[in-house]
């Protein structure tokens, strides 16, 4: 039995399916019932948390969990899957310190909110962008640039003029 | 009786517009100075103002020290023994842009580096150059699509060489070097003049 069976005997109504991804042992998860899974996962001897990923399916989204166990050797993926529309989940952050950056760095990215995260700021595109990046229906066509303030934080804005050469 | 006989020696040419090097210093009469040295057995170099300006601006082009992407590996690549680009009096990478005179771009130019690389440039005192190297700091590369990635860094800064590759190889970097000095060798009015050569 592997870790997402044994994660659905553990707890039947929170685990949707079972699977395998890339020789993982994949669990869909109901989004209501994350913190008690992850509460399960760590018991079980997942102490790492490698990556979160969101991903943007157009009509949906998807975040997914890849987990470690450095005492099993074993690997485990959890995804929750989300509604297009405002999408927000539970942070992991009180079970899994690393799980911070990683969740502040899908916020940025795809724009998925967690409640209950300490600080859930972009990580990495300056403060006032507009948009998420990674989305499919995110604005190619209006370019922004990044400008330096007057204490050297950064600037964002639509028009490049101070920023690029007058041709 | 006789044949006349014509002393070629009196008629006094047509002067003729000066053309080469050689003729312009003889035209402005420059080329006497030189004259006057040999006799002397002079030690005088004479040379146009530019040509030494230029020359010792091109045997002493002083790198700033930023690295953006990975060309910056390649960029120390070219610096170390093998390639050595000391032997163009370059191996002295400033810690400083104000003690720099040339700039390589070596790496992809984000939108949020893009504003520090122009600050860095706008530090440097004249007369500087700038050297984009990689297919990112020229056009983008491979992020040309990307949200993030300036195409190009001539659109913040002036460049004077583009050294394509991803990365370029050493050999293409001291290529470009070389280009760059050729440029700097025709810089100035001796150049307009025909005086450089």
């Amino acid at each position: 039995m592997n870790a997402a069976e044994e994660l659905k005997r553990l707890l039947p109504n929170a685990v949707v399916s079972t699977g395998i991804q890339i020789n993982k042992p994949l669990a869909v998860i109901r989004k209501e019932e994350l913190l008690k899974v992850a509460e399960d996962v760590k018991e079980m001897g997942f102490d790492h948390l490698s990556v979160i990923t969101g991903i943007d399916y157009t009509d949906r989204f998807e975040v997914v969990y890849n987990f470690f166990s450095y005492g099993k050797k074993q690997n485990l993926v959890l995804k929750v899957i989300l509604g297009h529309d405002n999408p927000e989940i539970d942070s992991l952050t009180t079970f899994w310190k690393g799980a911070d950056w990683l969740e502040r760095e899908t916020y940025d990215l795809v724009g998925i909110r967690f409640t209950g995260h300490p600080n859930l700021t972009r990580i990495l595109l300056p403060e006032g962008w507009i948009g998420h990046p990674l989305r499919k229906d995110y604005d190619m066509k209006t370019e922004q640039f990044v400008m330096l303030g007057e204490d050297g934080e950064d600037v964002v804005s639509t028009d490049g003029s101070k920023l690029l050469r007058r041709k | 009786m006789d044949p006349v006989t014509i002393d070629t020696t009196k008629i006094k040419p047509a002067k003729k517009k000066p053309e080469t090097a050689l003729e312009k210093l003889e035209d402005t009469g420059l080329i006497n100075t030189v004259l006057a040295a040999k006799e002397r057995e002079g030690l005088i170099l004479f040379s146009t103002v530019d040509q030494i300006i230029n020359w010792a601006r091109l045997s002493s082009l002083w790198p700033v020290t930023s690295g953006l992407a990975c060309c910056a590996i390649e960029m120390m690549a070219v610096a170390m023994a093998h390639h050595d680009i000391a032997r163009f009096g370059m191996e002295i990478f400033r810690a400083s842009p104000r003690q720099a005179d040339l700039m390589f771009v070596a790496g992809t130019v984000t939108k949020k580096m893009a504003p520090r690389v122009k600050q860095l440039y706008e530090m440097m005192p004249e007369p500087k150059w700038v050297i984009a190297v990689g297919a990112c700091a020229s056009t983008g590369g491979p992020y040309h699509e990307s949200y993030a990635v300036l195409k190009g860094v001539d659109l913040i800064i002036p460049v004077d060489v583009y050294i394509p590759g991803c990365p370029p190889r050493p050999e293409a970097w001291l290529y470009g070097v070389i280009q760059l000095r050729e440029k700097i060798k025709n810089e100035g009015y001796g150049a307009k003049w025909g005086l450089n050569k």
